[in-house]
């Protein structure tokens, strides 16, 4: 086994009464030093990884382990890991420092240790000069960043993030989607981040884990994962994307919409039913004749960078086109795509079963 | 200003009056020198003065007050752990059965704890006095502790105590350090409760004192029954003002309470 991982789940499953389980036979690796993100609807078992991780909870059945150790039966206060809540649970009777220094007191440590360290993490996250502050004082912007120094002041080996930008408004959640990044290359420590944000797993992810009904879909880069996703839910859940069904005429050829086009997947059965994705941003408009596909313009919205038409073809499948030249509603255009924009997927196509090799 | 004073507010104005006429009358005639309730003769300070020359009643005074503080404090710990333990309990069913045989115990009459504590004590074999008394003081408060304390721990965020854990806390550590400071407000409105209910609890009182002890509320009732004398009067008035002290004392502290919530409670 190669030491560069950190955490490792083995089987893991974690099922409530005679409910149907939360995690249904997870396994997985995590290195040192990464950014990972769980992303997935709630309830797709995000939370409870985290949580399993932590040691709030007890896998059902299967087995975690952490550097190596079985993490199996050890409590959340023995463990080399530090969350950050997504509703922060800063302790409303203490202030900001003591907030921050609480992991710390309860090690025993020194008053000038203690003092040093909880300063040198305020500063990590540009909080100097708030030591004395109350927390009900404090905006939720800065009520998290004591909750990411209160965590980090301990020097987890894993700090894990249960959707901490979720109460923030849009551009304190950019601003904060950065500053995390670079938080953790400053720190070089592994991150578990959690979110059901698809743009925030995109942005800030070394590797994304995407989440269905207990089941790790599909895990990679953000851009595999967006390129390349591995099946419906996974193409549907990364960005907006068009899902057509289609058919493997042959090794790089697929028919769809009527129509016969040339791609880049093989490796699929002769006439092998699948779905095929096309991005809306990687559909030009032209004109009908030029076009590779003609459709004709339902309704079109101003998005700010681009406009979003969405189009129906001659077949009834609908399609949605992200661009910037403007087209009038009822209007026929063409649409131009490269045979590197389809991505084929097998239908009902999981982890195990991948086929379609680029 | 007119359009302010509505029916509402003249019926209200009206019931105070009605509640408290009483009260101020019998203060008011505590400060008669004539001896009697009904003919105001001129300003005097002799009953109180007979008030504080009674060590009789003195030692009852100081009677009362240890037991009191002794009971709200030894309720109040118990009640804070009674509150714990609802709170923790783990099957809904448990939880709402102890917080039923907890509010019966506030609603049930006085005088049926009392005549049923005179029965217990007899048949243990516990004297009738100052430890009789204190039990049944302790039995009567901690129910109310419970109720004062439960609502802080219900409104309180269960993250955090999953982050003290996070943090590295034992049972132990996440208790002293999160859970009780967290409900403190609670806990001090639970004292300064059961300190007015033993106070002035005369009922209960009444069924489990012996000989030789008493208590101020049992103590102006078998002296009313005597006859009337204005010390009694002043020594209600004084009963009363204390009483208003520890009203406004709890006042202050649910404000407190109400002040750290809006913070502690967000989600």
């Amino acid at each position: 086994m190669n030491d560069r991982v950190i955490i490792r789940f083995e089987h893991v499953t974690k099922q409530y009464d005679d409910d149907p389980p939360v995690l249904d036979d997870v396994s997985f690796e995590m290195e040192r030093g990464k950014f990972y993100t769980l992303l997935g609807p709630s309830g797709c078992g995000k939370t409870t990884i985290l949580r399993l991780i932590a040691g709030f909870i007890e896998p059902t059945k299967g087995n975690i382990y952490f550097n190596g150790k079985l993490m199996n039966g050890v409590p959340a206060n023995k463990r080399q890991v530090n969350t950050v809540f997504q509703d922060y649970a800063l302790f409303p009777h203490l202030n900001v420092f003591e907030n921050v220094a609480f992991g710390l007191r309860i090690k025993n440590l020194d008053k000038k240790t203690i003092e040093t360290k909880v300063r040198e993490a305020l500063r990590f996250v540009n909080l100097e000069g708030y030591e004395n502050r109350e927390i009900h004082e404090m905006s939720g912007g800065q009520r998290q960043r004591v909750a990411i120094a209160r965590a980090i002041v301990n020097e987890p080996e894993v700090l894990l993030l249960d959707e901490p930008l979720s109460a923030l408004d849009l551009k304190l959640r950019t601003e904060m989607q950065y500053e995390l990044r670079e938080l953790q290359r400053r720190l070089g420590i592994t991150f578990i981040f959690v979110t059901h944000d698809q743009e925030e797993a995109l942005a800030m992810s070394d590797e994304i884990f995407v989440l269905n009904k207990g089941k790790i879909e599909q895990r990679g880069t953000p851009k595999d994962i967006y390129d390349e996703p591995i099946n419906r839910f996974v193409a549907d859940f990364i960005g907006e994307s068009n899902i057509i069904p289609g058919k493997m005429l042959a090794d790089f050829s697929v028919e769809f919409a009527g129509k016969q086009f040339e791609c880049v997947d093989h490796g699929f059965e002769p006439n092998e039913p699948v779905d095929i994705v096309i991005r809306p941003e990687d559909l030009e408009i032209t004109t009908r004749e030029q076009g590779k596909l003609q459709v004709r313009v339902d309704s079109i919205l101003f998005r700010g960078v681009h406009y979003e038409l969405c189009c129906y073809d001659d077949n009834g499948n609908e399609w949605l086109v992200h661009s910037t030249k403007k087209a009038e509603v009822g209007e026929e255009i063409g649409l131009y795509f490269e045979p590197e924009a389809i991505h084929v997927m097998r239908r009902v196509e999981t982890k195990e079963n991948r086929g379609g090799e680029r | 200003m007119r359009k302010k004073l509505k029916i509402s507010h003249l019926y209200l104005i009206v019931v105070f009056l009605i509640l408290y006429t009483p009260i101020f009358y019998l203060i008011y005639y505590s400060f008669n020198s004539s001896g009697t309730m009904h003919h105001f003769e001129g300003f005097t300070l002799d009953w109180y003065k007979e008030v504080f020359a009674d060590t009789r009643l003195l030692i009852i005074v100081l009677n009362t007050i240890v037991i009191a503080l002794f009971s709200a404090a030894i309720s109040t710990i118990i009640g804070v752990f009674g509150a714990l333990a609802i709170y923790y309990a783990k099957r809904k069913q448990i939880k709402n059965a102890l917080l039923t045989l907890n509010n019966v115990l506030i609603v049930s009459p006085d005088v049926i704890i009392g005549a049923s504590f005179l029965i217990l004590f007899t048949i243990v074999g516990i004297q009738l006095g100052f430890t009789s008394v204190l039990l049944s003081h302790i039995a009567f408060s901690v129910p109310i502790v419970v109720l004062m304390v439960l609502p802080k721990l219900q409104e309180m965020s269960p993250t955090l105590v999953d982050a003290a854990r996070d943090l590295g806390a034992n049972s132990w550590d996440v208790l002293t350090k999160v859970i009780l400071p967290y409900i403190t407000p609670g806990i001090f409105a639970g004292f300064f409760m059961a300190l007015t209910y033993s106070l002035d609890d005369f009922a209960v009182t009444f069924f489990v004192t012996g000989n030789g002890f008493s208590t101020l509320s049992v103590e102006i009732y078998s002296r009313a029954r005597q006859g009337i004398s204005l010390s009694i009067n002043a020594l209600s008035t004084l009963l009363f003002l204390f009483t208003i002290t520890l009203v406004i004392g709890y006042y202050f502290i649910t404000q407190r309470s109400q002040r750290s919530s809006a913070v502690g409670g967000r989600k």
